[in-house]
């Protein structure tokens, strides 16, 4: 569905990705790790166009198009079709949770406002912020502005939604809840691709693991088989180092 | 203190004080709120690099704010008919005071703009909105809270520099007291009383101003 070929990206000379491919099917939860500075959050930026590509292509569905000469228009029409999570959440800080959901529904796709404001409560219901609704960004926890974060990029109901590191700014006691979440709409079959360090996630819940390594993929496949027999030896460094910090 | 200036000064008050009313303080709101246009205006060709655009927007902010402001005012009020462009003394003042604060205000909304985290504006292109809309609905209103003590400030220097407005003909607060000064011959007595009534206009701003700040305070503590 979603398909980025021979992807190069450099910052002031410094090669961050360097010729890298990646796709993602719809349905699929692809879990990207790697060492930090390997270019994960470099190739969330590119796909989303916050991060002009030197070099790359992108399919996405009947969409073909080269990423370092991407119009405005193609831009906006993508991220129409995508979400995106930060790991900072981002959250409107002058709208309420509600608010912070109902935007991209009623200014961006001119949706009517009770519309918008329905379908904003019935995803905010999901992420289990209902009672919420009418808070502050400044009046929530993280793990709560994390999960109103996610209902604002589900509400328009993207093809694919992109999570950088979701959980890497939270106390480790509110991880749990912002996880939980992400693994409910794993189930209902949303297409995901995450950046994470939470191994454990990456092993329950992605149907397929993608490991990163000087700006390109080095290994990937079912989290059995990275997780249970990695054949690249980088791979398996890694993850003795990932796994042992836990 | 004699009867006679006792007498004068009682007098006195109000034929400076309704001036003050009628002149300076709606020269300082309708100078403020054209600086306030042409303020946002500068910052938001300058945050948005405009090409061309911005050039022009320095160019501007230059040149205002490196001559005198009596400067300008003369330029616009003694200048411009020379060059067939004919004002009266209240709106070339209004003209002079907003174009000269319009660029020092551009500099207070620059840096409120910028003074916004870029996730903000990220999250906004990310959940579909172009940037004009980013701009309105994410951007601004969360720069506004950031300027406003800058921009109060500089509504309380303007009403102060108003009283430059005497130098081009404007009856105003200061040239009423002027006028009865030279009249009385008690210029003394008379500036005092001007100074006084500035002084009560800008200490009522002041009070707006913390007002204002406190309700701004809480609402933005309230949405961080
Ligand atoms: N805007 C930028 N300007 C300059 N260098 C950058 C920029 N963004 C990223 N880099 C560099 O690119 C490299 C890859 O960064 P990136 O953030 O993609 O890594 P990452 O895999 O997401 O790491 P982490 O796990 O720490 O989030 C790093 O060396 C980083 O210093
Ligand atoms: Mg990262």
């Amino acid at each position: 569905m979603l398909e980025i070929h021979n992807l190069h990206k450099s910052f002031s000379g410094t090669g961050v990705l360097s010729g890298m491919d990646f796709k993602v099917d719809k349905g699929e939860v692809v879990a990207i790790i790697g060492q930090s500075g390997s270019g994960k959050t470099t190739l969330l930026r590119c796909m989303s166009f916050l991060e002009k590509a030197d070099i790359g292509e992108i399919i996405f569905d009947d969409y073909k198009g080269d990423m370092a000469h991407i119009s405005q228009k193609d831009i906006k029409m993508l991220r129409m079709e995508m979400g995106f999570v930060f790991q900072s959440f981002n959250l409107f800080n002058n709208m309420t949770a509600l608010e912070n959901v109902m935007e991209g529904l009623v200014t961006a796709r001119k949706m009517p406002k009770d519309k918008a404001k329905e379908k904003a409560l019935e995803v905010l219901a999901k992420v289990g912020m209902l009672d919420r609704a009418y808070y502050y960004p400044g009046e929530l926890s993280g793990g709560q502005q994390q999960r109103v974060a996610i209902a604002r990029a589900i509400a328009p109901e993207p093809k694919v939604i992109l999570f950088d590191e979701p959980t890497s700014a939270l106390d480790p006691e509110l991880t749990g809840e912002v996880l939980e979440t992400m693994k409910k709409l794993a189930l209902e079959g949303t297409t995901m691709v995450v950046v994470t360090h939470e191994m454990s996630f990456a092993k329950e819940v992605a149907s397929r693991v993608v490991f990163m390594d000087g700006g390109v993929v080095v290994e990937q496949g079912t989290p059995q088989e990275i997780f249970g027999n990695p054949k690249e030896e980088r791979t398996r460094q890694f993850l003795n180092r990932a796994l042992h910090k836990l | 203190m004699s009867e006679r200036l006792i007498g004068i000064i009682t007098s006195s008050f109000f034929k400076i004080l309704i001036p003050g009313i009628k002149v300076t303080i709606p020269l300082t709101l309708l100078s403020f709120a054209l600086s306030l246009a042409v303020g946002l205006l500068l910052a938001l060709i300058q945050v948005a690099d405009i090409k061309g655009l911005r050039q022009v927007a320095r160019f501007y902010i230059w040149v205002f704010r490196g001559t005198p402001l009596i400067v300008q005012l003369f330029i616009i009020f003694f200048g411009l008919p020379n060059i067939g462009i004919t004002l009266d003394a209240f709106p070339s003042a209004v003209l002079a005071f907003g174009l000269n604060l319009g660029a020092y205000n551009a500099e207070v909304f620059r840096s409120a703009i910028l003074a916004i985290p870029k996730g903000q504006l990220e999250a906004a292109y990310m959940i579909g909105l172009n940037y004009p809309q980013a701009m309105v609905r994410i951007i601004l209103p969360q720069s506004f809270p950031v300027a406003f003590p800058n921009l109060f400030n500089n509504l309380i220097s303007l009403l102060k520099d108003t009283a430059l407005a005497s130098s081009i003909t404007v009856i105003d607060l200061f040239t009423t007291a002027q006028q009865i000064a030279a009249r009385t011959y008690e210029p003394f007595a008379l500036y005092l009383e001007a100074a006084f009534i500035y002084l009560i206009f800008s200490t009522g701003l002041t009070w707006l101003q913390r007002y204002l700040e406190q309700k701004l305070v809480w609402k933005s503590d309230k949405k961080r």
